[in-house]
């Protein structure tokens, strides 16, 4: 149906003609014919002028009117026919083409959007990418729907009426035209005035989209501090900006019309008086001076009209501009030539740190010689402040970020080396701000699989995620709504389900980022156990604040400022003095004090001895 | 294959009657607000076409007066008329556009004012339905149709009917029954348009709501960009998304061509119209009914009328787009807030006071009831920590009495005050609520910090800082308080956007404190470090704690376990203990498996959960 994903990356160049000339690849034909028909359209107009003319001057007052009077009615409906017929081609293929490229770019965008890399999201806006995805892309659509159409017609009706005043006299033509240049260099200097100005004014729409799609996500914050008001004014500052901007748009136009209207004007006057002239000094006859009035203001229109047409592209070429911006970014390589591909049986798991350092951006690292080694199936557990480093350290595998420095091997062989998109299909992450896409509950568990998955499959995830009684207890079961971001889901049941989809795909290497935090305890020891079962074979890592989630694992990490301070299990660390000591005294003092109030119950001597005497 | 996610849910409500002169006249009047603006335009065009018809006649007096008497003067002095005419007609030529042009502006301006405005008031029910993307594309896109039809649609408008309306007065002038003849086109005008209207109208909905579902799945998938990546959906996404954007070409593609199509239909009828008047004007010549002088005037007429119906047909196509816009911004601007003031609402001056959940019964929706007859008192002062299972509704119950939502029965009573009657700002302000996602503005951590309370000063924003234990991190950043946190706070970790937004809520110095899982992602120690600050902070003020971790909650004055809909355990931490009930469950079913986990034992499996599956497929 649509042709997909068309690569539009050649078409970014900085040449503006070249550029529109690439993004009309596929529909040259068609469109080069709409701005012909227009043309032939706009001729058959005049053609409808000049029988009327005709038919007054001559027809009417001739012996044979009854005779030629079916003929000439014969010629008004023929031109009109050529006239409808010729627009409707026109308008047809125009918007043909106009939503094709559309399409294309629309496509193009999203996915190349959603290609761009980690660094490049966590420094844009959504709102302003927003924008220019859908008000720039309409500009552009705009320019090729109804703005470069009109060349066709200005062009058409120039030529031939102008070969109509050269056939009246040679010089005459020349001097109906001396305005051209004039109005070409005043076009040309709009065409940047306006250019700049609509510029501004895309940039404030930008701002305002920024402002309203943060309004919009942060709109509970907004709301529990009953700051209305304050959002009413700030978003009634960026308003009025975009008011001001757009006025001074206007202007620019008003100014601009005028001033060619002006110009145009002039032109025609003195195409009279030189015409006059002439006439009067017998160069040329009355009556060819009377032909040559008619044309003069055929000829007037499309100039005056071609000035116009070189401002309005004007809007379209920054619309394209600011869209070409966004594309001129290099994607995430996907699928590079030439790297890794894990086999047939995926990866064993086997993670090898070496002095990695890495830096969101170069001046402020976050990590510093990490360096552990994982076998495969173990688990690790990373433990640390807030801020330490601990995400960022998990998010270097899936390649969401590259180091920079040091090396990482998956399996013996550099990370680098592998294809991303093998990669993040054996590895699998729950992140630790659950995200779920507005849709039903089981279409945001299989989002991930990348193939027809069953219900068996969708419930076991679901079981292990321990949120498949929650899910059956809603009316629609699997097929309950959840809202944008999952908004209409609890905190606890939003994380869960975000733990099946990962759990669904069956990754190879499984990353838990603080995968709990807001689940009760109790529910959390369900998942733990039946992770347990989940991880063996994969290699683990679990991000965890609690010491019970970390303590079971094969290799504690703890982190502290980006560097790893502490490592070894928690027998080794346990005894250490450190970090990890003070967590576990922390949390034993908690439950020493859990003990004694336990002690103080009747009948708890029981429970406990149970469990503590085996 | 997944359905198209976007399918589901937000269902775009739509608009069936087929022509609403009511949108129209409400957009009219939306421009009318401004009427000197508009007289602009109209006086400005008004002249400009006046002006215009007065050149032709100069031309005519050209050669009347110039070139046929051979007076190179007269055609001197009345080329200089033309010119002084030509200034004159700039000034006039500038100020419709500048008018119309501001107009178009100025009314996209008010449309987003109100409709901003308008969001302040829905409750949060209405964008727990509503996507970003569709309020974005109602916000930015919509109005700009509708702006641009109030300016120059109906300037073209104005033109157009003036235009014609001297046209054919002049015409009935001249000749009234080649003029009537004229007139037959009249109706067969109107019913083209009508049958236009029907299916141009429909495919502009359907383009404005393919519109506002495009913007949507942008808007989600530039959201969701992190997800997408990890889970390699990007093939699938744009397949889907390539579906969407394909019914968009489609939709626009139909309502491109229909009003191509439009276009040369009233081209052809026009010219019916001339056809008409020349097969009928050899009769009424030959008759002697009319001069050539006559003829050729209302020929000129005839010619000149063609213009500006034509322009009438192409405004009529591009109203229809701004008429299905204008639709859907009016049905934003017509949602009622379902949470308003009541008549007479009042500022109570504060919240302190005994606070009273009174028989409250609540759903989000029907048939899924999450708090039934829940009773509760809390005294001034108290701190009450709120856990149970995930899900059972312990952030219901604190957004319940922020007044997010509304019970469906009793209420909630400040001081013993129904919270109804009090104004929504005044509750709002004076409870202080750290959510369970922390969300940050974009802008730098002061800016962040100061969202709490606008006016507080630099020291009382780090003496809040520090009280939420988030002042040590923050001085580590590149730029300290000026460091800037990128959108929804994505350049710092998750524990330290939950500081920030623990130190934003408590510089707002509430009178009610709230936190719902506030430290749920910080790091034990950070948060025993906070323990401290927090219980100077609640010292006096009524605090709720919602959190899973037991040394959050334990110090607490009252703990409540909220199950199925109610409260199932109530008390300290001591006396729930020795109560043996769910919370003792809770928290030793958990502590004893953590000594046997760290005793190397076994556990005996999860009582009637089947939690044995292999994932492997
Ligand atoms: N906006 C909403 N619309 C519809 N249903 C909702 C909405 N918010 C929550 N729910 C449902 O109401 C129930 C209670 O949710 P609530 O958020 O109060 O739970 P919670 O106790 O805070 O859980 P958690 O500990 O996981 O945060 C859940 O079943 C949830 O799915
Ligand atoms: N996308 C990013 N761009 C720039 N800096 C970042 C980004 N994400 C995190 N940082 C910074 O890197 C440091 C480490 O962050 P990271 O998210 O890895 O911490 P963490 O250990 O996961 O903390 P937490 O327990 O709070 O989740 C922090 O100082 C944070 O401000
Ligand atoms: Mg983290
Ligand atoms: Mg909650």
């Amino acid at each position: 149906m649509s042709k997909q994903a068309l690569n539009l990356e050649e078409t970014v160049v900085e040449n503006r003609l070249i550029s529109f000339w690439r993004l009309l690849t596929g529909h040259r034909l068609l469109y080069l014919t709409a701005v012909i028909a227009l043309g032939l359209a706009a001729l058959a107009q005049t053609g409808i002028f000049y029988l009327l003319r005709y038919f007054v001057d001559t027809v009417l007052p001739s012996e044979t009117l009854a005779v030629q009077l079916p003929w000439v009615a014969l010629g008004f409906v023929g031109l009109a026919l050529l006239q409808g017929g010729f627009t409707f081609t026109s308008g047809r293929l125009a918007a043909y083409a106009a939503e094709q490229i559309a399409l294309e770019v629309r496509n193009y965008l999203y996915d190349h959007i959603q290609r761009l890399s980690f660094t490049y999201h966590d420094n844009q806006q959504t709102g302003e990418l927003l924008q220019r995805a859908t008000s720039d892309v309409e500009a552009l659509r705009k320019l090729f729907a109804e703005q470069g159409v009109g060349i066709g017609r200005i062009v058409l009706m120039f030529a031939v009426n102008f070969v109509a005043i050269v056939a009246i006299n040679g010089r005459l033509a020349l001097y109906s035209i001396v305005i051209i240049p004039i109005v070409l260099i005043i076009a040309v200097y709009f065409f940047k005035k306006v250019g700049e100005v609509f510029d501004a004014f895309q940039e404030q729409e930008a701002v305002l989209s920024n402002r309203l799609q943060e309004h919009l996500t942060g709109i509970r914050v907004v709301k529990a501090f009953a700051r209305q008001e304050y959002e009413l004014e700030r978003f009634e500052d960026d308003n009025y900006e975009k008011f001001r901007r757009g006025r001074r748009l206007s202007k620019m136009h008003a100014i601009f019309w005028p001033s060619t209207d002006v110009l145009t004007g002039l032109q025609m006057i003195a195409g009279f008086y030189i015409g006059a002239q002439m006439a009067i000094e017998g160069t040329i006859t009355v009556g060819a001076f009377l032909a040559y009035a008619g044309f003069l203001g055929q000829i007037i229109w499309p100039i005056r009209n071609l000035g116009r047409l070189i401002a309005d592209i004007s809007t379209g070429d920054v619309a394209f501009t600011r869209i070409k911006q966004i594309m001129r970014e290099t994607r995430e390589p996907l699928a590079e030539q030439g790297t890794v591909v894990p086999g047939p049986d995926g990866l064993r798991g086997e993670v090898v740190f070496r002095h990695v350092d890495f830096a969101y951006d170069a001046d402020t690292p976050v990590l510093h010689d990490i360096d552990f080694a994982v076998r495969p199936g173990q688990v690790v557990a990373l433990l640390g402040g807030t801020g330490s480093g601990k995400t960022s350290l998990v998010g270097l595998l899936p390649r969401f970020y590259d180091y920079t420095g040091g090396s990482i091997t998956l399996d013996g062989v550099e990370l680098r080396e592998y294809r991303r998109q093998e990669l993040r299909q054996q590895i699998g992450i729950v992140m630790q701000e659950p995200f779920l896409f507005s849709g039903t509950v089981r279409d945001n568990i299989a989002y991930g699989a990348g193939r027809v998955v069953t219900q068996e499959e969708i419930v076991a995830a679901a079981k292990a995620a321990a949120v498949h009684d929650v899910i059956m207890s809603f009316p629609k079961g699997y097929d309950t709504v959840v809202g944008e971001r999952g908004v209409t889901l609890s905190g606890g049941q939003k994380q869960r389900v975000t733990l099946a989809r990962t759990l669904l795909i069956n990754p190879r290497i499984l990353i838990l980022d603080d995968a709990t935090s807001s689940v009760d305890t109790e529910t959390e020891a369900e998942i733990r156990s039946a992770l347990l079962t989940l991880m063996q074979n994969r290699t683990t890592f679990v991000i965890a604040h609690r010491i019970q989630t970390v303590m079971t694992a094969d290799l504690i990490l703890v982190l502290e400022n980006g560097r790893i301070v502490q490592r070894g299990t928690h027998d080794d660390l346990v005894d250490k003095p450190g970090i990890y000591q003070q967590i576990y005294d922390l949390q034993a003092r908690i439950e020493e004090e859990l003990e004694e109030d336990l002690a103080a119950v009747d009948g708890y001597q029981n429970g406990y001895a149970m469990v503590g005497s085996r | 294959m997944v359905k198209k996610m976007s399918d589901h849910y937000y269902e775009e409500e739509e608009f069936t009657e087929s022509f609403n002169g009511r949108t129209i006249l409400r957009i009219f009047r939306h421009g009318w607000n401004h009427w000197p603006l508009m007289l602009g335009f109209i006086v400005g065009i008004g002249m400009v076409s006046l002006m215009e018809s007065y050149m032709t006649y100069l031309t005519k007096r050209i050669i009347d007066e110039g070139i046929i008497p051979g007076d190179m003067t007269a055609v001197w002095s009345i080329s200089l008329q033309y010119m002084l005419l030509f200034v004159l007609f700039a000034v006039f030529v500038y100020l419709f556009i500048m008018s119309a042009g501001t107009l178009g502006h100025r009314v996209q301006y008010d449309l987003r004012k109100q409709m901003f405005a308008h969001m302040q008031k829905l409750s949060l029910s209405y964008y727990d339905r509503t996507t970003t993307g569709w309020l974005m594309s109602r916000t930015m896109s919509d109005p700009t149709r509708v702006g641009d039809l109030v300016s120059w649609g109906f300037l073209d408008i104005m033109w157009a009917v003036m235009s014609i309306i001297s046209a054919v007065g002049f015409m009935l002038w001249i000749n009234w029954r080649l003029a009537l003849v004229t007139l037959v086109v009249i109706p067969l005008l109107a019913v083209a348009a009508m049958q236009f209207e029907k299916h141009i109208l429909r495919e502009y909905r359907l383009v404005r709501k393919l519109n506002s579902m495009i913007t949507s799945s942008y808007s989600e998938m530039i959201n969701g960009v992190r997800v997408i990546k990890s889970l390699r959906r990007e093939e699938r996404n744009l397949g889907q998304f390539g579906e969407l954007a394909g019914d968009m070409y489609q939709a626009s593609y139909r309502a491109a061509w229909l009003s191509a199509l439009f276009l040369p239909v009233v081209q052809l009828i026009s010219a019916v119209g001339v056809t008409a008047v020349v097969w009928f004007s050899g009769r009424e010549f030959q008759n002697g009914a009319v001069t050539i002088g006559g003829l050729q005037a209302f020929v000129s007429y005839i010619t000149f009328m063609m213009w500006p119906i034509q322009e009438l047909a192409r405004v009529y196509a591009t109203m229809q787009q701004a008429i299905a816009s204008g639709e859907r911004i009016f049905s934003l601007l017509d949602t009622k807030p379902t949470i308003v003031n009541a008549p007479g609402a009042s500022d109570p001056g504060s919240l302190r006071g005994d606070i009273l959940f009174d028989n409250i019964t609540f759903q989000y929706e029907e048939g899924k009831p999450v708090l039934t007859d829940f009773t509760l008192e809390i005294k001034q002062g108290e701190t009450v920590a709120i856990v149970g299972p995930t899900g059972a509704g312990k952030s219901t119950l604190v957004n319940l009495l922020c007044r997010f939502y509304e019970p469906s029965a009793g209420t909630v009573r400040f001081g013993g005050r129904d919270y109804r009657t009090m104004t929504l700002h005044s509750i709002h302000s004076r409870i202080g609520m750290v959510l369970q996602t922390p969300h940050l503005f974009s802008g730098t951590v002061l800016e962040n910090l100061r969202y709490g309370r606008l006016d507080a000063t630099d020291e009382e924003v780090v003496a809040a800082a520090r009280l939420a234990g988030a002042h040590e991190f923050i001085i580590d950043l590149d730029e300290g308080y000026e460091t800037q946190v990128g959108e929804g706070g994505v350049l710092l970790s998750v524990g330290q956007k939950q500081l920030i937004s623990l130190a934003r809520a408590v510089l707002a110095k509430p009178d009610v404190f709230i936190m719902d899982e506030a430290t749920s992602s910080v790091d034990t120690l950070t948060e025993a470090l906070i323990q401290q600050g927090m219980e100077t902070l609640m010292d006096g003020r009524t605090s709720f704690v919602i959190a899973h971790r037991l040394s959050t909650i334990k110090n607490a004055d009252r703990i409540l376990v909220i199950e199925n809909g109610g409260v199932s355990e109530m008390g300290t931490h001591a006396e729930l203990i020795r109560q043996r009930g769910h919370y003792y469950n809770l928290y030793t079913k958990q502590f004893r498996e953590e000594k046997a986990e760290a005793y190397g034992l076994e556990l005996a499996p999860a009582n009637g959960n089947d939690t044995n599956l292999s994932l492997a497929v």
